[in-house]
């Protein structure tokens, strides 16, 4: 089983965490947002062959939504960190 | 009286039999006896049992193969038990074994008659003979299934005591044989907790059977590892390597889950039977299986032996015979060379030795009778006449593969080493090493060398020790270098008879010859078509040999061929084991002991156990439209926000607006998603001025606060506190027109409608207790709605009841609710809405200010505005006022040609009491939705039922029951 590190409780069995997919800064509606940059914020994922950042959030622990790179063919984190932390 | 145990031998130094006591069992109805320390099979073997069962499709008669636990042959049921490898299982008394596989019986299988299954059972025959047409695969299914079948499984079996444990270490060792132990020792003594495990029942591999060692070697082992800091696990089977070293271990009935930082796989080797007509025989067996009956339990295989070989370990074998005093018929080494320090004992015993040859076949009906051998030229064919022996046993010690399946799920590459016949890993990934005989090392010296070796390096990348000099791993190198090969790959020429590359799913050299003709020639295709390792095996007793033969058949090198990917589990193991423990947590309220004393029959509601009535759900509704009803609603999900910051918050998790919602008042709120999605519904109060106060709903609640703390931990958190109120407070909804009379028994607050209001949220004394009370109504009646701290909610609950009495107060559930809702045309999100359902649809436009700067939907819900929503969730009644359209069920539009198309789906349905007739929600397309009194057509069960559309709630449409 994967171990993911939260920056707060340190290296858990992924089975406490819950995964909620890439990172996308999402764009301010008030501002001139076009269907087509909507929809891809909404539904477009690069699907990176590497190392990207994702959203992961400590369930079984201490309840903290937290940011990792993952490479995703290995599997090894590079770092986790809370948002606006990096 | 006849020897009930022919061939049990004199005691065997080395044995692991209780001679001094007996017990008994019974196998195929008759009694056999036995010695504790005795497996099912030994104990049959020294009766001279040799038919174990019958084979998968041709349903010929099989014996023991390897006696290690790898092959189909000897599955039986034992007891209620089905699928048990009698090689592995030690007898009971009064165990109750039975053969598997064999109708009418073991002795006498008509579907082996004339070789029927020939005919009708080709390579490929899934595909081919039982596909088409489709409509009779279930009868084909249930014939295989009585042809074919794996043991029985007892339906009445009880749920076993399965558990679970974790286990921690810094280097975990598979396998417990010399260079296994000898990895343990080196990295416990570089001070790494060591996990060693092992699927034998002691330590010690081969070391316990072989005897190419005295005896001390083992015990000396054995007393270091009692002395080092090493945690040992017997019995127990490594299942696979999953990510970051975790690895899932099995014994008994417990699952272990193991972490480590490094691992050593010691697994050893497995030897593998080779190809030549006949080969599946009874009495053909593999060296090491025959040297496991011999001196472990003291049992001939046979009374004269055949013992083929390309190695030491058929010599080995053949001296452990000689002393035991078993007759030998030859020694058959491929080789030329006789430098096994044994051969001058065995010549000058009188055995015939022949160098320089091989067996090319196997001669008998229900075992074997002869072996059939030929002088062989450099490439391994056979040159001049055979030579018929007439023998009962034939030992097949030609070829061992490496163990590496575990190896491979940790991501290992196999490379094969054409010089050895053997496949190896390399590279081998960061943090794992292989050691020993799984590694090419195979005399004793070497395995042990280089699991020290395998240690040392586990430790050193813990950083426990420094790795070993390189001289030392050049030294080794060369060592295992020059290890004597003792694998043949020679595959014999076919002499008509059948030969089986595997024995769990019957398919012989020709099945692979024919699947490669037709194309399926990449080992991947070549296994799922003609289900070669597929079987109970899975792979050990038939992959490399079905890799030898598809390369040579298309003219490539075994490496170019590849071999399939090997995934866990590398060994069976019972779905009991992995299911654990049946545990599922439940969420109980504060009285929910009350309900059960009220027989009050429960549902499971998200984590929940609620009471979904309490007998009539009927007379529950009733009483609430007409006296007062009491239920219990803690399940809600309840939220605290605290700070300035709370309204910015609120106004962009939610569509509505609540900037200038006024202390003490409560507000209908709708959460959305991006997408514009409703996620949630429920209310909000603002209690004070940085106080506010929120309700989400039951089965949604966890989601709903992992989605708000995600926003709040991500930008949208400054100044604002969430707090989860969910269990600290319990719930009560008392509704009804006889609620404010029986509520002002209990406080002293005026809840005239002037002082507190509909949509109102007063802090009020109830029994004495501080609550929350809210003024709302999804029921459609006057209610409040208590929030009592969850440590008196019991009391409140009890002081309602009572007070309640005269007026004829009765508890009610959620299905009285879910009516009771239903008649005010409330929706319940996840009930009538779908990850489809935007607010616009679901009837609540009014609540979204797009004109707000920004919200969760916004983007999504200002684009769906342009055009409208396509489906929009509306009330329905039917024509026919008893019909209750199940929910779920479609609604359709009959065509001209006299199809119908789906254009939507009935969410909700209830016959309503109050109203006496059928009333429902469903989603509509606009068109029709738009217009009250619109028909349209349920299918159900066959029949089509007419509906008229209706909008708004179908019960008090002015809301002045609520409001009185
Ligand atoms: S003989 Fe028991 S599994 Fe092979
Ligand atoms: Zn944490």
């Amino acid at each position: 089983m994967l171990v993911v590190p939260c920056p707060n409780c340190g290296p858990r069995n992924a089975s406490e965490f819950r995964y909620a997919g890439e990172y996308r800064p999402r764009p301010h509606p008030s501002q001139d947002v076009t269907d087509d940059e909507w929809a891809t914020y909404l539904y477009t994922r690069s699907n990176t062959l590497g190392v990207h950042t994702e959203w992961w959030f400590h369930t079984s622990g201490c309840g903290l939504w937290f940011l990792a790179e993952r490479h995703t063919k290995t599997n090894a984190f590079v770092k986790s960190y809370l948002w606006g932390a990096t | 009286m006849s020897d009930p145990t022919p061939t049990r031998l004199p005691e065997r130094p080395g044995e692991i039999i209780d001679r001094t006591r007996q017990v008994s069992f019974t196998f195929n109805g008759e009694i056999y006896p036995a010695h504790p320390g005795d497996t099912i099979a030994s104990a049959l073997s020294a009766a001279g049992v040799r038919t174990f069962s019958r084979s998968f499709k041709y349903h010929r008669p099989r014996g023991l193969l390897c006696g290690a636990g790898h092959c189909p042959n000897c599955l039986v049921q034992v007891g209620d038990e089905p699928n048990v490898r009698s090689c592995q299982r030690a007898v009971e008394q009064d165990m109750d074994v039975n053969p598997q596989n064999a109708w009418p019986s073991l002795d006498q299988d008509v579907m082996s008659l004339a070789g029927l299954g020939d005919r009708f059972m080709p390579v490929g025959f899934y595909y081919k003979t039982f596909m088409k047409p489709s409509q009779l695969w279930p009868h084909y299914e249930q014939a295989l299934r009585n042809a074919a079948g794996l043991g029985v499984v007892d339906q009445g079996t009880p749920w076993g005591a399965y558990d679970k444990q974790y286990l921690h270490g810094d280097v975990a060792v598979i396998g417990g044989g010399p260079s296994g132990i000898s990895a343990a020792l080196e990295a416990a003594e570089a001070g790494a907790n060591v996990l060693l495990f092992d699927n034998g029942p002691q330590l010690g591999g081969h070391l316990r059977w072989r005897s190419d060692s005295d005896d001390t070697s083992r015990k000396d082992l054995l007393e270091k590892v009692q002395s080092a800091r090493i945690e040992v696990y017997t019995d127990t089977d490594v299942l696979g390597w999953y990510q970051d070293n975790w690895l899932a271990a099995v014994r008994g009935d417990r699952l272990f889950k193991a972490r480590a930082k490094a691992i050593v796989f010691a697994t050893g080797t497995i030897e593998v039977p080779t190809l030549f007509d006949n080969n599946d025989l009874p009495g053909i067996l593999l060296g090491s299986a025959v040297q496991r009956l011999l001196n472990l339990y003291g049992v001939a295989p046979g009374r004269r032996v055949v013992v083929v070989t390309a190695n030491r370990h058929g010599w080995d074998l053949a001296a452990d015979l000689l002393a035991a005093g078993v007759e030998l018929a030859a020694i058959v080494d491929e080789r030329r060379t006789r430098d096994h320090p044994a051969s001058v004992d065995l010549a000058a015993a009188g055995v015939p030795i022949y160098n320089g040859s091989a067996l090319t076949g196997a001669r008998g009906r229900k075992a074997v009778s002869a072996a059939v051998i030929s002088e062989i030229d450099d490439s391994g064919n056979p040159i001049g006449p055979g030579r018929v022996l007439s023998c009962d046993t034939i030992a097949l010690s030609t070829g061992w593969e490496p163990a590496l399946d575990l190896l491979y799920t940790a991501g290992g590459k196999s490379v094969y080493q054409e010089n050895r016949a053997e496949m190896s890993v390399d590279p081998v990934p960061d943090g794992l090493y292989v050691a020993g005989s799984a590694n090419g090392a195979d005399l004793l010296q070497a395995r042990v060398e280089d699991g020290r070796v395998a240690g040392r390096l586990a430790a050193a990348h813990l950083e426990l020790t420094e790795p070993p000099p390189q001289q030392e791993l050049d030294k080794l190198a060369l060592e295992l270098s020059k290890e004597e090969r003792r694998t043949s790959d020679r595959i014999s020429a076919p002499d008509g008879k059948k030969r089986f590359v595997c024995f769990c799913e019957d398919v012989t050299d020709v099945d692979v010859d024919t699947a490669i003709a037709e194309g399926y020639d990449s080992v991947e295709l070549l296994k799922r078509y003609s289900t070669i390792s597929m079987g109970p095996c899975q792979g050990k007793m038939c992959s490399v040999n079905a890799l030898r033969l598809c390369s040579r058949i298309k003219g490539q090198s075994v490496q170019e061929t590849g071999r399939t990917t090997s995934r866990p589990p590398t060994t069976p193991v019972y779905l009991g084991v992995l299911a654990g423990q049946n545990m599922e947590p439940v969420q109980v309220s504060s009285i929910h002991d009350w309900h059960l004393d009220r027989g009050a029959s429960m549902m499971v509601a998200g984590l929940w156990l609620r009471p979904e009535h309490y007998g009539d759900a009927t007379a529950e509704v009733n009483n609430v439209r007409n006296r007062v009803g009491l239920i219990d609603v803690s399940p809600l999900g309840k939220f605290q926000l605290t700070g300035p910051g709370a309204p910015d918050l609120l106004e962009r998790l939610y569509i509505n607006q609540w900037r200038n919602l006024r202390k003490g008042r409560v507000r209908y709120g709708v959460m959305c998603n991006d997408e514009g999605v409703v996620l949630d519904d429920g209310v909000c109060a603002r209690v004070d001025d940085d106080t506010w106060y929120l309700s989400t709903t039951s089965t949604g609640a966890g989601t709903a606060f992992q989605w708000i703390q995600w926003w709040l931990q991500s930008g949208w958190g400054g100044n604002v506190h969430l707090t989860d109120m969910t269990e600290i407070y319990s719930a009560f909804n008392l509704a009804g027109p006889h609620s404010r009379e029986v509520l002002r028994k209990l406080t002293k607050r005026d809840l005239g409608n002037k002082a507190f209001p509909y949509m109102r949220i007063r802090r009020t004394r109830v029994a004495g207790v501080s609550c929350r009370v809210w003024r709302i109504g999804f029921t459609g009646e006057l209610s409040y709605e208590i929030h009592v701290p969850s440590s008196a909610g019991l009391h409140v609950w009890e002081a309602l009841m009572e007070a309640g009495g005269e007026f004829g107060i009765a508890p009610f559930g959620v299905e009285a609710q879910r009516v009771l809702r239903l008649e005010k045309g409330h929706l319940i999100v996840g009930q009538d809405t779908d990850a489809m359902s935007d607010p616009l649809g679901a009837d609540m436009a009014w609540a979204v200010k797009l004109e707000k700067p920004d919200f969760l939907g916004k983007r999504s819900l200002e684009r769906i505005s342009v055009d409208g929503p396509h489906q929009r969730l509306v009330g329905f009644e039917m024509t026919r006022k008893h019909i209750v359209p199940e929910e779920g069920l479609q609604i359709v539009k009959p065509q001209e040609n006299g199809k119908l198309n789906i254009i939507g789906w009935i969410s909700s349905s209830r016959f309503s009491p109050t109203l006496k007739k059928s009333i429902g929600l469903c989603w509509l397309p606009s068109d029709i939705g738009s217009e009250p009194g619109a028909t349209f057509t349920i299918y159900q069960d066959g029949r089509l039922e007419e509906a008229r559309v209706h909008h708004g709630p179908f019960f008090d449409p002015g809301g002045e029951r609520l409001k009185s």
